[in-house]
């Protein structure tokens, strides 16, 4: 086992390196297999087991995202769990993923800093008018937004990323 | 698609043409049907109603709280008259998407041009043979100046710019915007009345004729295509489609956008609506490949 570890860390890439381990374990398990069947007898020096191969298939990773605890309220780490019914609006956000709010900054130039909403379901022109008004209350301004239909994504000048991002949060996304 | 357009301005199109009967042309030219037209027009679909039938099929896969899952009847092989069973419920986030063009058009031209090699070469000056030599001195033959008989403004010389040597259009789009393409392709198919469920594929002849009058009786279009999970199908309908065109059977695996595009009407079985929602949903909530899909992960498959 020893040279087998030694021969897997000079592997440079991650994804080669979980390859060769799960080669060269499922070999080894063949190998454990294959001696079973040969019948060595009780007398031999070298025990062979399979009930450690319970340590490599907890090292598999999954494939799914798992779904949060159920939690009352914000996390200790400030992430909060979107209301168990959808808010009573004309329009849906739904979380990505890894169940964050979508909301994400953008720069180009090195200067032009914006924020984008994406997965927007339902009239993403009341979503647009709602972000339009509480950012007029923020700032005293409106920013110039623009709005994807066919994705279901608005654009926003300017960084507002964390204060969309409580706002929706508060709203129930 | 056509058909769809058709269908919804049926109503229309006939005030335009009462209305051209009696003087006015409102009707574009490309859409007046001729009134010696052979066929029956096609039945409007009564959409299930969510009150009176049970639901015979629910969704295995949780759906979000703010959708309720699409119905839609699910009918029978048996024979040419058979009425709908009941209604089967189907996965918003598979037979309900937005429906994107774009990204159903990527993935038909992806379809289409990523395993195209095209083998078109020419030969180059370079390659051509002879044409080492200087035909004629540089001065002084009252000719024009050439270095080569073979450069490409010479009869029989080497093409300039031509096609060099077999060129691979091979490239990968994401994952997650071909299977993008395939829930846009259901969606539209289920939209456009094109989709239909099938409790099996159990016929009772194997002759392709039965198929034919069934499609046709039941108006579901020019071409039909069969989707069904599993190595094994029934041999009544393997051999009544193996001689027929326009009626064909693809294993669940095999179904993807360029078959669905290409075929009028998709026929799923409650087997198969089971897999692609399982096989199409799990993208929506993966994590990122750490290594390759083809590697045992802890829950996949």
């Amino acid at each position: 086992m020893a040279a087998s570890f030694r021969s897997v860390l000079m592997t440079l890439s991650p994804g080669a390196l979980v390859v060769r381990f799960l080669h060269v374990l499922r070999y080894d398990c063949l190998s454990v297999f294959q001696s079973e069947h040969s019948n060595v007898g009780g007398k031999g020096k070298v025990v062979e087991s399979t009930e450690e191969y319970k340590f490599v298939e907890r090292l598999i990773p999954p494939t799914r995202v798992p779904t949060p605890p159920k939690h009352e309220g914000p996390t200790p780490s400030g992430w909060t769990p979107p209301s168990e019914t959808p808010p009573n609006l004309p329009y849906m956000i739904r979380r990505s993923r890894m169940h964050n709010v979508p909301v994400y900054s953008d720069i180009k130039h090195g200067n032009q800093k914006s924020t984008i909403v994406r997965k927007v379901e339902g009239d993403i022109w009341a979503l647009d008018k709602d972000v339009k008004k509480y950012l007029q209350q923020l700032t005293g301004r409106e920013p110039p937004t623009q709005v994807n239909e066919v994705t279901g994504s608005i654009r926003i000048k300017g960084e507002f990323d964390t204060e969309l991002k409580e706002w929706l949060v508060k709203k129930g996304f | 698609m056509f058909r769809a357009a058709l269908s919804a301005s049926r109503g229309g199109i006939c005030n335009r043409l009462l209305s051209s009967l009696s003087g006015e042309s409102n009707v574009p030219s490309n859409l007046r049907i001729p009134p010696n037209l052979i066929g029956v027009p096609r039945e409007k679909k009564v959409l299930p109603s969510a009150s009176d039938l049970p639901v015979l099929r629910r969704c295995e896969e949780n759906i979000p709280a703010h959708l309720s899952p699409v119905q839609t009847w699910l009918h029978s092989l048996e024979s040419q008259d058979s009425e709908p069973l009941g209604i089967v419920d189907l996965h918003p986030d598979v037979f309900a998407v937005p429906v994107r063009l774009d990204i159903l058009h990527a993935v038909e031209v992806w379809q289409r041009n990523f395993k195209r090699i095209s083998y078109a070469k020419v030969k180059s000056r370079a390659e051509v043979s002879g044409g080492g030599k200087k035909p004629w001195r540089q001065k002084g033959s009252g000719r024009a100046r050439h270095g080569s008989i073979r450069s490409p403004i010479w009869r029989g010389g080497g093409v300039a710019h031509g096609p060099r040597g077999p060129t691979s259009y091979y490239y990968m789009l994401p994952m997650k915007v071909r299977v993008q393409g395939l829930k846009v392709a259901l969606t539209s198919k289920l939209t456009q009345d094109c989709l239909h469920i099938v409790d099996s594929l159990e016929i009772p002849t194997p002759d392709p004729h039965y198929l034919q009058d069934l499609v046709k009786h039941r108006q579901w279009g020019n071409s039909v295509l069969i989707v069904d999970v599993g190595e094994e199908f029934p041999q009544n309908v393997l051999q009544a489609t193996e001689t027929l065109k326009t009626i064909s059977i693809i294993p669940a695996i095999g179904l993807n956008v360029h078959s669905m595009l290409k075929y009028e009407t998709l026929v799923l079985t409650l087997d198969t609506v089971k897999f692609l929602e399982k096989k199409l949903l799990w993208h929506d909530s993966r994590f990122t490949a750490l290594y390759p899909f083809k590697l045992p992960y802890s829950d996949w498959p």
